[in-house]
């Protein structure tokens, strides 16, 4: 009963949809549209995103030596750097290893010098923090660490840089909030509009006896529909826009702007437009036929 | 069958009682017509029947249920055993004639089976069964009337409600509704008429009940119009 009572609300809801077509493919096209909008400023987003923390990642702390601490002062450094939470990684860099840097980045301007009999270069720890933000505290505490030289971490332009990720992600967020809000409020709208224009046959349907759970259901099925079209269409459509901004910064050698991998960016973009589309044509069906069920 | 006592109905605590104190009873069986000049309460009257508005004061029972208790999950129910028949007809314009009265029985639940054995039977009844596949719109008012009779009958209930139902249609056409109204009374169903057309009442010489300033004026068991008023 329960079953033949979904294939009768499923037949209608498809039934609905190509009776009202030209009302069908409207609602759908406003879905598409305001979605493929939100998706497509969703996807720029999560890229700024990315590449913000990529960048910020990198940041690191560079901790040199004292030359004149001694072995066990050494090894008590290393000791603590080892055992300090808040670091993700620390790598020593043994004087050598710095010159051999060096002499690979500079290669010929160092001809002439004898650096290996005479290395001006010290130990030195590279070291990046779990939490990029916290770069500039922790390489404060760090300078009071025995054995430690001196602390580099880019200071100034570090902080800088944090502040220029900050507002570019909060900007980001709050026009992709208002975006999204406009999109709930259009897609509610236009909903609402293909519910009100059939309001006499809901009126009919009332008069002859059919319970509001009988009303309900095609309508709901038919939002469920519209949403989901609306949803899947503008998904296909980003799928295109991102293959081919990946492709153009390949050939474009803009290897630096490191984009998200293709199905990480078309899984957050399913997973927030396909709710928004679906829920929005279910709940939008299901309020805006309040009023024309009591009758 | 139907039974009103002290019923009253205003809209609002601001304005007067639409029906001021309306006491009848209807039988099984009957064939009533309400008429009275516009804004003497016969559509609010029905609409009360079809429990489409509460009264506001007062006692109103269909099959023994007093509507003012009724609850709202109820009602659906009620109507499948009211046929409503409109001056407007309130089909659904983009549907066949099968369609507009397969859907009164499918609310219900009926099978496919039967909606594909009584909707030809009903159809033929109205004298319809040859444009089954017609969609509405492509109909005269004549024809959409019937159908919409065809859907009032549909689930066999046992009473029709009919507001204005020739109110659109020519003398002709309008006898030729009238009588198929007394056809399905003759087989035992309740049939309440509002209405103004002279003419029918006169013709038919049923039982009329005449309202005026919400109040029944008159109640007539085989009346005309003149007299009623």
């Amino acid at each position: 009963m329960l079953f033949n009572g979904f294939l009768y609300a499923w037949s209608e809801a498809m039934k609905g949809l190509y009776r009202n077509r030209w009302l069908s493919i409207a609602c759908v096209g406003v879905v598409v549209v305001t979605l493929l909008m939100l998706g497509t400023f969703m996807m720029v987003s999560l890229n700024i995103d990315f590449i913000t923390d990529t960048v910020k990642e990198q940041v690191e702390i560079v901790v040199y030596v004292d030359e004149a601490a001694t072995l066990s002062e050494r090894d008590e450094l290393r000791a603590l750097l080892t055992a300090n939470e808040d670091l993700s990684e620390v790598r020593f860099v043994a004087r050598e290893e710095a010159l051999r840097r060096l002499q690979l980045q500079l290669g010929d301007l160092l001809e002439g010098y004898d650096l290996e009999a005479e290395n001006p270069l010290r130990d030195s720890y590279e070291i990046r923090t779990a939490l990029p933000e916290s770069v500039s505290t922790v390489a404060r505490d760090l300078e009071g660490y025995p054995a430690v030289g001196s602390v580099f971490y880019g200071q100034g332009v570090v902080e800088n840089l944090f502040t220029v990720t900050k507002v570019l992600q909060s900007v980001g967020l709050l026009l992709m909030a208002g975006l999204a809000l406009t999109a709930v409020f259009l897609i509610a709208h236009t909903i609402k509009l293909t519910v009100f224009i059939r309001s006499d046959e809901i009126m009919i349907m009332k008069y002859v006896g059919a319970t509001n759970w009988f009303i309900r259901w095609p309508f709901i099925l038919e939002g469920l529909t519209l949403g989901l079209l609306g949803a899947v269409l503008p998904l296909a459509g980003l799928y295109f826009i991102y293959s081919a901004a990946v492709e153009w910064v390949v050939s474009n050698n803009l290897l630096f702007l490191s984009l998200l991998p293709m199905p990480v960016t078309m899984l957050v973009l399913a997973k927030y437009l396909v709710p928004l589309g679906t829920g929005l044509g279910v709940l939008g069906s299901a309020f805006s036929m309040g009023r024309f069920l009591r009758v | 069958m139907i039974e009103a006592v002290q019923l009253y109905k205003r809209y609002d605590k601001a304005s007067p009682y639409i029906l001021d104190d309306l006491n009848f009873t209807i039988e099984r069986g009957e064939f009533v017509f309400v008429i009275g000049q516009s804004g003497a309460g016969k559509s609010t009257l029905l609409k009360l029947l079809i429990r489409e508005i509460v009264p506001s004061k007062g006692t109103l029972k269909i099959f023994g249920q007093d509507l003012t208790q009724m609850p709202q999950r109820r009602v659906p129910f009620l109507r499948r055993n009211i046929g409503m028949v409109f001056q407007d007809f309130r089909l659904l314009e983009n549907r066949t004639a099968f369609d507009n009265v397969a859907f009164a029985l499918q609310v219900t639940g009926a099978s496919e089976l039967e909606v594909k054995r009584r909707v030809p039977y009903v159809l033929e009844l109205v004298g319809l069964a040859a444009k089954a596949n017609c969609r509405v719109c492509d109909l005269s008012g004549g024809e959409q009337q019937r159908i919409g009779l065809a859907r009032a009958i549909a689930n066999r209930p046992a009473i029709i409600v009919a507001d204005e139902p020739t109110g659109n249609l020519d003398p002709a056409t309008s006898l030729d509704i009238m009588n198929l109204l007394r056809g399905i009374n003759v087989r035992g169903t309740t049939v309440l008429v509002a209405t103004h057309d002279r003419e029918i009442v006169d013709r038919l010489q049923k039982r009329v009940i005449c309202l005026e300033h919400g109040r029944i004026y008159s109640d007539q068991s085989k009346g005309v119009y003149a007299r009623a008023l």
